[in-house]
């Protein structure tokens, strides 16, 4: 086969040899041939003529010379793809716009939905991930789960099948001290293996080491990207240095790396470690565990062992651990659960885009069909194989789909990138916004394949039907047999009505996504500075103290000119932080899982409500009546209201939660309020007077009747009055608040806006592009029509008039099959009703809207042009 | 020009011109020359067909060819046959021989 091989690439490359040596051996036969026959007696000029006939056709040996070479393929496709070029770049608006279409579908899509991805998931991409798993402590009551430190540290020790197991870091606020003014940060305490677990290094520095997470070890601290940026500018002798969190003192060891997240860790700015202390004993449990598996141990295995485990210390410790389980949970199914729905939305919206974008180009392609097809019949006719026509073709939809392909993975890393700068800082998405690998295929597949199987169209039709009245004319796209006409119309049509299916589809989905995200607090966002008191333990021991420092502070600021109203508040809304527990109305049995009535709790003063503006709905709120000694009393939001008393008063009934197990009566009713995140509808929550349960650390609201932040130096002055010792921590308009937790969801909202637009804008193009196209194809007949006298008026109206009908059918044929999408969707939608009126109406109306424009430039065109120009055209 | 000409199937085109070249190298014209000589005109070799074969078969590593000068001094492609060819030809030959065998015997007995 070597000699095949060779004589193949010699032929290959030296083709041009190749070429000039068959001619020359060819044309010497034909000498020695002529020589005979000149022999025999027959003068020069009959001896060459017999020679030549009795060869046969020259060309076609040549030709077959050349496929017994065995190089026909290569040689017939080097001439097909040259070819197709040629035939693209005679068409530069077809082309133009396949590669817009392809760009558009693949390159936006993906980069769009991977950057929505990572916000929605934010996927934790651990190395190995699958091997990372919780290990949770749960007792068989479904009561109460977590794990004590004991626990932690027994399990790590008997069992045979992790790695490494640590505990997840436990959060809390604390006071830093010695960078400027006192500040309110949030850090996490963890163990040395938590690190190793996730299977990533520390960026400066290092982690704990085993001793370090024992009583007695020196403080230390390991920072977090962003507050290694933002506290020590970035600065790389931060090792060493020291950070003054609670008053004492913590030496940097270590500072981990940009893009680091992990949930409920993402506001954390440092890590400590996390020892046992004497209060750690076996009746706590509050911690979760995390664990990575051996290499090649299943968590089955895992699950089996850690039950063994169970058992063991059931027995070794009835008191403490009888009832208690282990329960694996792998950490992407244990993280994805929440966000499910949205990503689910998220995903089907991609696939709507990426439908648009192939019903574009499946338009175009049969659109372009008709002049093709003419073309196909001409060469069929000349004696090309049908297998050869079908080639060709093929090679031009394969060209344009390559080269688009390349152009939307091109486009799609460019706007990766675009957006990746666009998220705020403090997001930490670098790591994680990634081009989704999986998306990116399956639209790069797709796409392709759309190019391809309608680019068939044209060879397919030409090569089955009639040739001569093909090559004429009549037959074809291109004419104007009513066949065809209505053939063009069909196209037109149907690509709105397929458009108004997914633009329908997409923008609901959008649309709820937005709505959800809406920036309806619930709450009245102007006028309010909040700020945060962290009086020091020392000198506030005792609720007495507290209360009356609180108490003076609240007088003299309701008193200060410039303020209307202040209240306290333990958690405030738009933070993020969240207590909650079981709700047992009077009369009623408690639920078996306290997480069925999970409720937020919330602890307030009077006048609180007033101060953000949230609304009295019934009763009243708290007053000076409700104090420590007198009856308990609570107030709930309405969205607690529907979920448990849907037919009754709440007001003057009992309840009685997980807080202090207490008997509370209802007083009020007030609006609900986003208390977390922006993306989850209000929670029902339930407000107790912080009067009686005692203040500590709380929020203080305070409504001003100027400009809020021109108030701050006042509010400080007035608490240094109190006490100079109290620092005044994270002092900021309600407004900064909110702005601030909104900058994850207002990057998304940016993001799912930028995604719709994507969408409309290959609907447009598509639409453009065969209602263009189908004018243009009506050329002729604008031509006679002008030359029999018609106006230019009456022409530009007869086809705007042929557009705007075009346009209404598709929209009424599109209606029934989106109003079945719509269906479909109901139950993922949470935000809007599937039959939401704005998106029905909007889109048909931007369709026709569309198609109108499409008709206008090409109508005008056509009905200027000079009918003989028109007549003549082919 | 026509009457009893026989068209010949590929395969056999190649044997017949593999046999030509065992008795030396040739070029193109002469080897039709020569099979329409030795079949005493019954074979005429399609010249279209002769030189796509001759391709096909030097492809092959059959027969390798070269540029010399012919009788009268043209420049012409000699073809010869390989150590390979020889081994063709002998396998194609024989199994010609089987074949045409067989069917003169089932042409005979019915």
């Amino acid at each position: 086969m070597l000699s095949d091989l060779l004589f193949r690439l010699r032929a290959l490359l030296r083709s041009k040899a190749v070429e000039a040596e068959l001619d020359e051996e060819l044309r010497c036969h034909i000498d020695l041939q002529a020589d005979e026959y000149m022999n025999s007696g027959l003068p020069r000029e009959e001896a060459y003529r017999r020679a030549r006939l009795l060869f046969g056709g020259l060309d076609k040996t040549k030709e077959q010379c050349r496929d017994a070479r065995g190089l026909r393929l290569f040689e017939s496709l080097a001439r097909d793809v040259r070819y197709g070029y040629r035939m693209l770049r005679k068409s530069p608006a077809f082309t133009a716009v396949s590669l817009l279409t392809l760009a558009i579908g693949i390159g936006a899509n993906s980069a769009i939905f991977s950057a929505v991805n990572a916000l929605l998931i934010n996927p934790y991409r651990f190395p190995e991930s699958h091997r990372i798993v919780r290990v949770d402590a749960r007792h068989i009551s479904g009561k109460n789960q977590g794990a004590g430190y004991r626990d932690y540290l027994d399990w790590r020790q008997q069992n045979n099948v992790f790695e490494e197991m640590a505990i997840v870091p436990w959060t809390g606020t604390y006071t830093l001290t010695g960078q400027g003014e006192p500040q309110r940060v949030v850090g996490g305490e963890t163990t040395h293996g938590f690190l190793r677990v996730l299977g990533i290094q520390p960026m400066l520095g290092r982690f704990f080491t085993e001793e370090e997470d024992r009583p007695g070890a020196p403080s230390l601290a390991v920072l977090s990207y962003a507050a290694w940026q933002t506290r020590f500018g970035g600065s790389p002798d931060v090792l060493g240095r020291q950070l003054m969190l609670n008053s004492v003192s913590y030496t940097i060891i270590g500072v981990l790396p940009r893009g680091f997240a992990f949930p409920g860790v993402q506001t954390c700015e440092f890590f400590t470690a996390l020892c046992e202390n004497s209060s750690n004993n076996r009746f706590q449990h509050q911690y979760d565990v995390l664990a990575r598996l051996k290499r090649g141990a299943s968590v089955e295995r895992a699950q089996a062992e850690m039950t063994t485990i169970a058992r063991r210390l059931e027995q070794e410790y009835p008191e403490t651990n009888k009832g208690w389980d282990i329960i694996l949970t792998p950490i992407h199914s244990a993280i994805t659960q929440e966000t499910k729905t949205e990503v689910l939305i998220l995903f089907s919206t991609v696939i709507f885009v990426l439908l648009l974008a192939c019903a574009n180009l499946a338009g175009l392609q049969l659109a372009r069909a008709s002049s093709r097809a003419r073309e196909m019949a001409i060469r069929a006719s000349l004696g090309a194989s049908r297998g050869r026509i079908v080639c060709q073709m093929l090679t031009e939809s394969l060209l344009v789909a390559v080269s688009g392909g390349i152009l939307g993975l091109a486009f799609a890393q460019w706007l990766m990138e675009a957006l990746r700068l666009a998220a705020p800082e403090e997001l930490a998405l670098d790591a994680t916004m990634h081009l989704d690998s999986a998306v990116l295929l399956f639209s790069v597949a797709a796409s392709i394949l759309t190019g391809i199987l309608f680019g068939l169209a044209p060879a397919l039709y030409a090569a089955g039907s009639d040739l001569n009245s093909v090559i004429k004319g009549d037959a074809g796209f291109g004419s104007s047999a009513p066949a065809h006409v209505r053939l063009r119309s069909f196209l037109v049509a149907g690509q709105v009505a397929l458009s108004l299916v997914l633009l329908v589809g997409a923008g609901l989905m959008v649309k709820d996504l937005l709505v959800v995200l809406r920036l309806q607090t619930g709450l009245r966002t102007d006028h309010v500075l909040t700020f945060a008191l962290a009086p020091p333990q020392a000198k506030y021991a005792s609720p007495q103290r507290q209360a009356a420092f609180y108490h003076d502070l609240m007088e003299r600021l309701r008193s200060a000119p410039g303020f209307d109203a202040a209240a306290l508040v333990d958690t405030l809304p738009m933070t993020g932080g969240m207590t909650g527990g079981g709700f047992q109305v009077e009369g009623r049995p408690k639920a078996a899982d306290w997480v069925d009535t999970l409720v937020q709790y919330n602890g307030s003063t009077p006048g609180f409500f007033r101060t953000l503006g949230i609304p009295l709905l019934r009763g009243r709120d708290f007053d000076d009546r409700d104090e420590a000694s007198s009856a308990p009393v609570a107030i709930i939001n309405d969205a607690l209201a529907r979920q448990f008393f849907p037919n009754e008063d709440p007001v003057g009934r009992k309840y009685r939660d997980d807080y202090d197990g207490k008997w509370r009566t209802i007083v009020g009713i007030v609006g609900s309020y986003k208390s977390q995140q922006p993306m989850r509808p209000p929670m029902p929550a339930v407000f107790r007077p912080l009067a009686q349960t005692g203040l500590r650390w709380e929020w203080v609201t305070a409504r001003t009747n100027g400009d809020p932040e021109k108030l701050a130096g006042l509010v400080r002055a007035i608490v240094r009055a109190i006490d100079p010792d109290v620092p005044v921590l994270q002092l900021r308009t309600m407004r900064q608040v909110v702005s601030d937790s909104l900058s994850q969801s207002s990057l998304m909202t940016r993001y799912l806006v930028g995604f719709a637009s994507f969408a409309l804008l290959l609907a447009a193009i598509g639409i453009y592009g065969i209602a263009a196209y189908s004018v243009r194809q009506r050329l002729r007949e604008i031509g006679i029509r002008a030359a029999l006298g018609a106006s230019y008026g009456s022409l530009l109206g007869s086809v705007l008039g042929k557009g705007v009908r075009l346009s209404i059918i598709g929209v009424i044929v599109g209606i029934p099959t989106a109003l079945a999408v719509s269906g479909m969707l109901a139950s993922v939608l949470y935000g809007i009703s599937p039959l939401d009126t704005a998106v029905f109406v909007a889109v048909p109306a931007i369709l026709i809207l569309v198609a109108l424009a499409a008709s206008y430039l090409p109508a005008r065109q056509a009905a200027r042009v000079d009918p003989m120009v028109a007549l003549r055209y082919e | 020009m026509t009457s009893n000409r026989i068209d010949l199937p590929q395969g056999t085109l190649d044997l017949l011109i593999l046999k030509t070249l065992a008795l030396g190298p040739q070029h193109g014209w002469a080897i039709s020359e020569r099979i329409q000589q030795v079949s005493s005109d019954a074979l005429r070799v399609q010249q279209g067909s002769l030189y796509p074969a001759l391709h096909r078969l030097e492809r092959r590593g059959w027969i390798s060819a070269r540029w010399g000068a012919s009788e009268n001094n043209r420049r012409a492609r000699y073809y010869e046959l390989t150590r390979a060819g020889r081994r063709q030809l002998e396998a194609e030959e024989s199994a010609w021989k089987r074949l045409t065998a067989a069917v003169a015997q089932v042409l005979e007995t019915t």
